[in-house]
């Protein structure tokens, strides 16, 4: 009998370190009225923004959990405690955190990664954010990186108000309502006209509390001309309890202007990971997301672009590894809605230990997109028979001047490539490593150096007794 | 009074967002009044029986449970034939369906192909005026059988075509299906194929030409369950007016699958600005050790072709029809029956090239 090539689970003994959950002010488990007016007035909410809840909750109570996507059964609301403070403030210095609180940081790799290449920092714990920071040079250029509390209520409050939930509405789906209601903590950016940040803003959440949820939410906007890299990344201990992550990324990408979203998720196996991101691009504007999904028991993540203006672009390169009692339901939405738009969608997924990977896609031309183009590639690879790898790639195609072109493949490691490898002298189990690390590479390429050097700490392939 | 009832066909074999409207398409109100008209042409090495095969209810089929109901709603009895073991018939069976102004009849028929057997079925659809048809084939081909299936839609512009196919496979056996698609106000095709038996193959060849308002709407699934086994899809065709067309292709490779291929492919020529185009083409996997690929290419010509024709002094509009023609018939030149084709040359308004 062959001795199969072993795989091994990404490795997550550094996220697996859990602070007691001690000291914080946790409301009540269960989503009700009163515990949304609760965190409203936790939050010292604007009245708009009070009534927006309580009109979100109203949406939630209504609408159906997905009938299409992994089961979900096991998350009940009713057991998620939906907002949790740490028992600290927000500070702009490092020295300021609790010390736990900074250890974990510290462990996460966070602030050694502000010293050398980021441009500014946002760490959140649980629901709040314990620090934000961004350096000086970058605010002088006008940028603002802040908590999002702080902007709706100050300078920025019209241009919150003016932008929250417009792209993703609660009425999307029911945890976009969701998140409407209960919502806490996140970034808010805003990048002037022709302001070219260089190096990347960073927000890290951090969810500690079990059973809990953490709602988040990022609202980016990069005025003409202008052009940053944002970086997201996000981890949890493991509980035997659910714990949930609804949080909701809303980015505007104005003309000509260039955004990229970098993110590598890594929740726990006890996660149920139900995010939303979207983005909207006017003439001329890029955006480029670059995603990877290692963690969560069930995610749902889709970043959707919506190409609303002239020769705007999207670009989408993703991959997710999904092993044992893991469904991952990956993918990416594009509409284009506008005259010579174009995306390109470049995914990789890998299959091991029983573990479900799913690649969803909606490429979406109207009308209105006259000379518009996609490209799709999607491939999996599957590493035994007890897992499962689905391709469900949808196109709605309404203008005759397009150009889609679309392309899946599905398969194990190829015995020719493994021959090849071994004919040059490699050791067949170091040729499998070599290929598996391969498939995973032509996407870590596009990350950041300092988290291409992340993920292969979350992949570590190692092979084991390989006789093909 | 029968009103009609309503039923969902053509579902997805894994769901997906339900805004986009692709996961199954309802029908409302949709009845079977009779039986419709056939002629049939049956060649000697083929048996025509008076009951049916029990086996057959067991077969799925593309359009799933809504088409069945629909059948035996309206108690419409299946016609079944059957090739005996080791018969290689030369000639075709042929079954010609003629449906009247106002009329709704519903057909089923049934195939079964015997051990080491070879058969060809070609089937023909014609109407005039407004009116339902839905023909249901199932088929069961046994070791090491042949079956070639053709189909052809040539329903008038304001008929309703319903058009649902189930196979099962057996160990080596091999099914070879051609669906043409040219009439019809709206046609709703389903076709579900169970590889179960080691080494079965499945090769199935659509064209569609859907013009003004037209709508066609597909549903082809390949399930592997056999170790190798090997399912080609191919889908082309032509969208002109207000067409609408959504194609749904599907390879599920079940566990236990191994050494199985599939690959799926469907070109899509766009003519004019009021078409929709939806494609939705699946790969199910639950087995390690397989291979699938499906593709799809939408909308212009390629530049390169259209700059060579160009300069050979054709004009837009002409390469256009021309390339769309193409398509048609390359699908029409695989049928290996002159009449056939005869058919549908006329059908297209052509007449036959070499005449």
């Amino acid at each position: 009998m062959r001795e199969k090539t072993y795989v091994e689970d990404v490795n997550r003994s550094i996220y697996d370190i859990k602070n007691e959950d001690k000291d914080s002010y946790k409301l009540e488990e269960g989503l009700t009225t009163k515990i949304v007016e609760q965190i409203s007035s936790e939050k010292n909410d604007p009245e708009w923004m009070r009534e927006f809840r309580l009109k979100s909750l109203e949406i939630y109570n209504k609408l159906q959990v997905p009938d299409w996507g992994p089961s979900i059964e096991g998350l009940n609301m009713d057991e998620i405690v939906t907002y949790v403070r740490p028992n600290t403030h927000m500070s702009a210095k490092w020295s300021e955190v609790p010390e736990e609180i900074k250890e974990t940081f510290e462990r996460l790799g966070i602030p050694k990664a502000e010293r050398e290449s980021l441009a500014g920092v946002g760490a959140q714990y649980d629901s709040e954010l314990v620090y934000h920071n961004v350096r000086e040079e970058v605010a002088a250029q006008g940028v603002i990186y802040t908590d999002l509390e702080s902007a709706l209520r100050g300078e920025y409050a019209e241009m919150i108000k003016e932008h929250f939930m417009k792209l993703v509405p609660p009425t999307d789906h029911k945890f976009a309502a969701l998140h409407g209601a209960v919502w806490s903590g996140g970034s808010f950016v805003y990048v002037p006209p022709g302001v070219s940040v260089e190096i990347p803003l960073q927000s890290y959440f951090r969810l500690n509390a079990p059973g809990a949820g953490q709602f988040e939410h990022t609202l980016i906007i990069v005025d003409e001309g202008a052009y940053l890299h944002f970086i997201e990344g996000c981890s949890a201990p493991k509980y035997n309890v659910a714990n949930l992550h609804a949080g909701c990324v809303e980015l505007f990408v104005g003309k000509n202007a260039k955004l990229r979203y970098s993110t590598i998720e890594n929740w726990s196996k006890n996660m149920y990971n139900l995010n939303t991101k979207r983005a909207k691009v006017e003439e001329g504007g890029t955006i480029e997301w670059v995603s990877g999904s290692f963690g969560s028991h069930v995610s749902y993540l889709y970043p959707m672009s919506v190409l609303n203006g002239k020769g705007a672009r999207s670009e989408f390169t993703g991959i997710t590894f999904a092993g044992k009692g893991q469904n991952l339901d990956t993918g990416t939405k594009v509409v284009h809605n506008a005259p010579e738009t174009t995306s390109f969608v470049n995914t990789r997924s890998i299959s091991k230990g029983g573990g479900i990977s799913t690649f969803r896609s909606s490429v979406v031309v109207t009308k209105n997109a006259p000379k518009s183009k996609s490209a799709v590639s999607c491939q999996s690879l599957m590493l035994d028979s007890e897992s499962r790898s689905d391709t469900i790639p949808a196109m709605d195609i309404r203008t005759q001047d397009a150009d889609i072109g679309h392309e899946a493949k599905i398969g194990r490691i190829s015995d020719e490539a493994v021959f090849y490898l071994m004919s040059r002298g490699i050791p067949e189990e170091d040729a499998k490593a070599l290929i598996v690390s391969g498939f995973a590479d032509n996407v870590s390429k596009e990350l950041p150096l300092e988290y291409a050097v992340e993920m292969n700490n979350l992949i570590r392939l190692e092979m084991i007794g390989s006789i093909g | 009074m029968n009103q009609g009832l309503d039923i969902k066909i053509n579902k997805l074999p894994s769901p997906t967002w339900n805004w986009l409207h692709m996961n199954e398409t309802e029908l409302k109100k949709i009845k079977l009044d009779k039986q419709g008209l056939m002629e049939e042409k049956v060649p000697a090495g083929i048996d025509k029986r008076e009951e049916r095969f029990s086996s057959f209810e067991d077969i799925k089929t593309g359009m799933g449970n809504g088409a069945d109901i629909l059948i035996n709603s309206a108690g419409i009895s299946p016609l079944s034939f059957s090739v005996k073991e080791g018969v290689k018939e030369a000639e075709p069976l042929k079954l010609d369906f003629s449906y009247e102004d106002g009329e709704n009849a519903g057909n089923s028929v049934e195939l079964y192909a015997g051990k080491d057997s070879e058969v060809t079925l070609i089937m023909d659809y014609k109407s005039s005026g407004e009116g339902l048809a839905l023909v249901q084939t199932k088929i069961h081909a046994e070791e090491n059988s042949l079956v070639r299936l053709i189909q052809v839609n040539r329903h008038s512009k304001d008929f309703i075509c319903m058009n649902d196919i189930g196979v099962n496979l057996s160990d080596n056996a091999e099914i070879d299906i051609i669906n043409l698609f040219l009439g019809g106000k709206e046609t709703y095709a389903g076709c579900h194929t169970a590889l179960n038996g080691k080494g079965s193959r499945l090769n199935t060849d659509i064209g569609y030409m859907t013009y003004e308002n037209q709508k066609l709407d597909m549903n082809y699934v390949a399930s592997h369950k056999g170790k190798k086994t090997k399912s080609v899809i191919n889908a082309s065709g032509v969208l002109k007016d207000n067409a609408f067309k959504l194609f749904r292709g599907t390879i599920d490779f079940l566990n236990g699958s191994s050494g199985s291929e599939g690959d799926e492919k469907e070109d899509v020529l766009l003519l004019s600005e009021g078409v929709v185009n939806q494609t939705i083409p699946l790969i199910l996997c639950a087995e390690e050790d397989v291979q699938g690929n499906h593709g799809a290419t939408i909308g212009r010509l390629d530049e390169d072709l259209m700059f060579y024709m160009e300069s050979r002094g054709m004009s837009h509009q002409e390469i256009y029809e021309l390339m769309a023609n193409a398509r048609i018939d390359a699908i029409c030149n695989m049928i290996p029956d002159e009449d056939e084709k005869k058919r549908i040359q006329e059908y297209l308004g052509r007449g036959m090239e070499d005449e």
